[in-house]
């Protein structure tokens, strides 16, 4: 079906993965709740729907299989049918199987029909299975009529509640008049009662009616089809009494009708089409004469109304037009956005322009007495454009919800397949993040919980012996914290055993025999390439890949992931992420005549140390002890090659920045203060340079540089400075 | 034109379609999500033509019909009600609820027009 509703396929599409999501969750808390109707209404609205918007965009294979769907729903929702573990697993399934369908037409990607096909003859037996049920269409009563006959004789009774539901017996007069010409209308007025009697709102008259016209039986029934099955009705066809087949009036008629009808998709033939098969004109008559049809643009250079150049002009636009359209089809991701966000914004752009216009205004006559105003103007910009920024950020936000929707499939399907009792609690879904953050982090959640269930979790008989419930729980939750988000798995399975990770980590030569190290130090290993301590090697995970990988992710979107676990009790991982990725919260810091910023997020602490706490270690460079732990120390301007205010520790400022659990000291001269930065990329305008994690403009208009925490620990493990 | 249509439907797909047809053939569309949200955007309004689906949350299209013929303000306006092919029961709900017709998904715009056509005044 290709027209104008084509437009809102990509709407079709985000609304449909809406409604996937809805029937999918649906059912796994249907597993629960078997007999919550509410439930199941909602699932089963979701599938309606998908099923009658798929239609409108003549996907119907997706219609035909979510019509399946729909029929055991209903059959659920009416009592029908119970329940059970093996129809909600075939509905879930069929859930999946939806969605490829829908990738299938969105992407324009196969589909395994061998699939679709057993799905959909399973849906049909189970809800065959009821008997009398089975969805049988029935076919449409209307059969195709033959050849129009020219003239009808129509009798009709309409009932007489027909005005109470806004129908109007007038109504169905101009539409007959539309479709051919009315003689012989006769009113029957025998039920008209007295006037007394008369009730405004009842029908008492019928019709008797001869139409003539080109229409066929089934377009002139069509008319009646809002009263039909409440009517008194016979259409007759007859044979009108001079039918005079050639070159008479009628026929010129009928031709104009068909002519004008021809527009409508469903129209009936071309008149081409009718006067060949009545012989009237031959077929190459036909054809000559349709090779005489010009294209628009020849028949207005024709007409000298255009020029050839501009008819080219005109068509190389429509081909571009054409390109752009299918390009734009190719990828659009879009995102949904709160009416009232945007509103705001535009507010507040209003009030940019306002400001925008003050300034201007007190530009063309200032006066130096007038500083104070221009300064309180300026603050004011700030303020807009802040606040601007603030809200165009936030139209980036998805709540995570949307990253944790998937979780409750996954941990019933892990629970499954390991044999294990699992209960998954998600909280602080509202919880709103930058759509790219969203996007990112569903793998390497997917990690952690998989991770959770098949080696954190006990088996049931494991955590009874345990005095644990039969049944673990896997615990998601995300919330705000400062700046950032945190988003938590917690899994009260059996904990890291701190033993046998410093073991694998001696054997793997990752750290030396005997080292001693803190918790801190010692839970992190296992986010090391190449290292997993899981006895054997599962199906699931634990191929000794996967943390490192889960680690590499979250710090590439800037974030840092934690680890507190209680041997025993269970393990929580801390994925701690920014915002948004394009701008960060800095600090600013100052080194001989250079200024850099340092992520706030990997700040712990500053620090002016004693003479006597900086040491040099042989073999290991400069040690400072903070609080009886030693931390190398970096001294940025050897790192850069500056010339620095203060080369003695105790005179300048130490930075305790920490990454992946692993700290450094940094030494720099000045803290200069904290702002929020836009990051620059350093690889795509010049190219990578250790250390720098990127660039931003600062408020003087200078370069500054970010540092890359993680690339300064290099640094500080090679010992080897870097020439800038 | 000048008329205005009332587009009830919890698929803001299928509302957008029809809310745009209309738009495109002349009307002031008021959209509604469900049976309870038409009912309060239309309060004290006059309305020349009512597209519903029936399948929605809240307040159905069928209640949705119902209470739109008692009031004196829609006991005639024209309702058509959105249905698919298989709910003959849904349709006949509908009737009797006071629905003037129906259309049947999937339809083109033509389909939705000529259908308005049959039931609205001219």
């Amino acid at each position: 079906m290709s027209n104008e509703f084509e437009q809102f396929q990509d709407a079709f599409f985000e609304e449909a993965a809406e409604h996937l999501a809805i029937v999918e969750e649906g059912l796994l808390q249907l597993e629960q709740r078997p007999e919550d109707l509410d439930l199941l209404n909602k699932i089963f609205r979701s599938a309606h729907s998908i099923k009658g918007a798929s239609g409108m965009f003549g996907f119907d294979a997706i219609a035909q299989f979510t019509h399946k769907m729909e029929t055991l729903l209903d059959l659920l929702r009416s009592g029908k049918k119970i329940v059970t573990p093996g129809i909600a697993d075939l509905l879930l399934k069929s859930t999946d199987c939806l969605k490829t369908l829908m990738e299938g037409v969105k992407l324009n990607a196969p589909v395994d029909e061998n699939v679709v096909q057993r799905l959909s003859t399973e849906l049909a037996a189970v809800s065959a299975g009821e008997g009398e049920r089975a969805s049988v269409t029935p076919p449409t009563s209307a059969s195709e009529p033959s050849a129009s006959e020219g003239a009808y004789d129509i009798r009709w009774t309409p009932p007489e509640w027909l005005f109470r539901r806004g129908l109007d017996p007038l109504q169905i007069f101009k539409e007959l008049i539309r479709i051919g010409r009315l003689s012989r209308v006769n009113v029957d007025t025998s039920r008209l009662p007295d006037l007394n009697g008369v009730n405004p709102e009842t029908c008492y008259l019928s019709w008797t009616m001869r139409l003539e016209t080109a229409a066929s039986l089934k377009e002139v029934e069509s008319v009646f089809e809002f009263v039909r099955e409440d009517s008194e009705l016979s259409i007759e066809a007859v044979t009108v009494p001079n039918p005079a087949p050639e070159g008479s009036g009628t026929n010129v008629q009928r031709e104009i009708k068909t002519a004008t009808s021809e527009a409508s998709e469903d129209g009936p033939k071309s008149i081409g089409e009718i006067l060949v098969e009545s012989g009237a004109v031959s077929k190459e008559a036909l054809e000559r004469a349709l090779s005489q049809q010009k294209r628009v643009g020849e028949i207005l250079i024709e007409q000298k109304a255009a020029t050839p150049q501009q008819i080219e002009q005109a068509l190389q636009t429509q081909r571009q037009m054409e390109a752009a359209a299918q390009a734009k089809k190719a990828d659009t991701t879009s995102i949904r956005v709160d009416t009232a966000k945007i509103d705001k914004l535009i507010n507040l752009v209003g009030e940019l322009v306002i400001t925008q216009s003050m300034l201007s205004d007190l530009g063309t006559r200032f006066e130096m007495g007038q500083v104070h105003v221009l300064l309180e103007r300026i603050a004011q910009l700030e303020r807009n454009t802040r606040e601007i920024q603030e809200r165009v950020m936030s139209i980036r936000m998805v709540p995570i919800g949307t990253a944790f929707s998937r979780f409750p499939r996954l941990v019933r399907d892990l629970a499954g397949k390991l044999g294990k009792k699992i209960n998954l609690v998600l909280s602080g879904e509202e919880t709103e993040l930058d759509k790219t953050v969203i996007e990112a982090i569903g793998d390497p959640l997917t990690h952690l919980v998989r991770n959770a269930a098949d080696h954190g979790l006990e088996t049931p008989e494991e955590r009874l012996d345990n005095n644990k419930p039969e049944a673990g729980v896997i615990k998601l939750h995300a919330f705000h914290e400062g700046g950032n988000i945190c988003i938590t798995v917690e899994d009260d399975g059996r904990g890291l055993n701190r033993d046998k990770i410093l073991a694998k980590a001696v054997k793997q030569g990752l750290v030396s025999d005997g080292a001693a190290l803190s918790d801190d130090q010692v839970y992190p290993l296992i986010m090391r390439p190449g290292f997993s301590t899981a006895d054997k090697v599962s199906d699931l995970s634990g191929r000794g890949v996967g943390m490192d990988v889960v680690k590499r992710n979250i710090e590439a979107l800037g974030g840092t992931v934690s680890i507190k676990t209680v041997y025993g009790k269970g393990t929580t991982f801390t994925l701690k992420l920014p915002l948004t990725l394009a701008i960060i919260e800095g600090m600013t810091i100052r080194v001989g005549r250079e200024t850099y910023i340092v992520p706030m997020l990997s700040i712990l602490e500053s620090i002016q140390p004693k003479p006597e706490a900086v040491k040099t270690v042989v073999g290991k460079g400069e040690l400072i002890d903070v609080r009886g732990i030693y931390l190398p120390v970096i001294r940025l301007y050897n790192v850069f090659n500056l010339k620095p205010e203060h080369v003695d520790p105790a005179e300048a400022i130490l930075l305790i920045l920490e990454t992946e659990g692993e700290r450094v000291a940094v030494m720099v001269d000045e803290i200069l203060g904290q702002q929020q930065v836009v990051i620059k990329s350093m690889e795509q305008n010049f190219r990578k340079v250790q250390g720098i994690a990127g660039a931003t403009i600062l408020g003087d208009g200078t370069v500054g540089f970010i540092l890359d925490v993680r690339g300064l620990l290099e640094i500080a493990r090679q010992g080897t400075p870097m020439a800038a | 034109m000048g008329k205005t249509a009332l587009v009830v439907d919890d698929s803001p797909t299928m509302r957008q379609m029809v809310a745009f047809t209309l738009m495109n053939a002349g009307f002031t569309v008021i959209e509604a999500e469900h049976g309870r949200d038409a009912v309060s955007k239309i309060a004290g309004k006059k309305m020349d033509l009512v597209v519903t689906d029936l399948n929605m949350p809240e307040m159905d299209g069928i209640a949705l019909i119902k209470e739109l013929r008692k009031s004196a303000d829609f006991k005639y306006t024209p309702i058509l009600m959105l249905t698919t092919e298989s709910a003959t029961e849904k349709k006949m709900a509908g009737k009797e609820a006071g629905a003037t017709g129906w259309i049947v998904k999937p339809f083109n715009p033509d389909v939705l027009l000529s259908t308005i056509a049959k039931v609205l005044p001219a």
